[in-house]
């Protein structure tokens, strides 16, 4: 299971994702960050602290976000990676593009 | 494979969450099993379920059944479902990992980078999928 809990903060929204973040489950992170970005916040945080597990579908609907986020003239960050999800970032290359941040505060600092 | 843990059912997105839940049980009966370890092996055992519920024929309609077994020294793993034999010529041992912005084709690579060996073969009218991680 993974349930996604948007928060708009000023400047930033903070996209929650709590369990697997899985190909059955992808979709969601991409409906909510085009929902986010869509309202007129392109800057976005996907807090991942409660993330257990990510998969290739997963890795593909961030990156579909920061694409998504970017073209709006925003950016999509990502806070407080678990070990699994930290590993397989640095394993596909992509902690080069979703630098992994510590907090949600510190992904959003500058916004 | 002795001592193991496995399951059987239906190539389907509950199958996955089924995978899950066996891996989970293997971190509780195995504590001595370093938890990258395991999550690395969950990861790539994961990605080939993945490609088994997305791509195996006739869809909703592939049986498969995993066993894993923990040794001292390895993680071993055995996926086989009944579904069609993967096209001929279809690289397997030199998946490359994708450009940093693709959306996908990450699935394969990463199982490749988290195990120490993956192999595929077709087995009569099963597609046997073997996976290790040695244990560090």
């Amino acid at each position: 299971m993974m349930e996604i809990h948007t928060e708009p903060v000023t400047g930033y929204t903070v996209l929650a994702c709590a369990g697997r973040l899985t190909m059955q489950y992808a979709s969601r992170l991409r409906e909510a960050v085009d929902a986010a970005v869509g309202s007129g916040t392109p800057n976005v945080v996907v807090d991942l602290s409660g993330t257990s597990f990510v998969d290739s579908s997963g890795l593909g609907a961030l990156v579909a976000g920061l694409r998504v986020a970017r073209t709006a003239g925003g950016d999509l960050r990502i806070a407080a990676p678990t070990e699994q999800v930290s590993s397989v970032l640095s394993l596909t290359n992509l902690d080069r593009v979703l630098t992994p941040h510590p907090s949600v505060e510190e992904a959003a600092r500058g916004w | 494979m002795a001592g193991d843990l496995r399951l059987s059912g239906f190539a389907v997105p509950e199958g996955i969450e089924a995978l899950h839940d066996l891996l989970e049980r293997v971190g509780s009966e195995h504590p001595d099993l370093a938890a990258l370890d395991l999550s690395m092996f969950e990861t790539a055992v994961i990605e080939i379920a993945n490609n088994v519920v997305e791509h195996g024929l006739p869809p909703g309609e592939v049986r498969w059944s995993f066993a894993v077994e923990v040794r001292p020294d390895r993680v071993v793993g055995v996926l086989t479902d009944d579904g069609q034999a993967l096209p001929e010529g279809r690289p397997v041992a030199d998946a490359e990992m994708p450009d940093v912005l693709a959306e996908d084709g990450r699935g394969l690579p990463l199982a490749h980078a988290v195990l120490d060996e993956l192999d595929y073969t077709r087995d009569g009218r099963t597609n046997v999928w073997t996976m290790v991680r040695r244990r560090s």
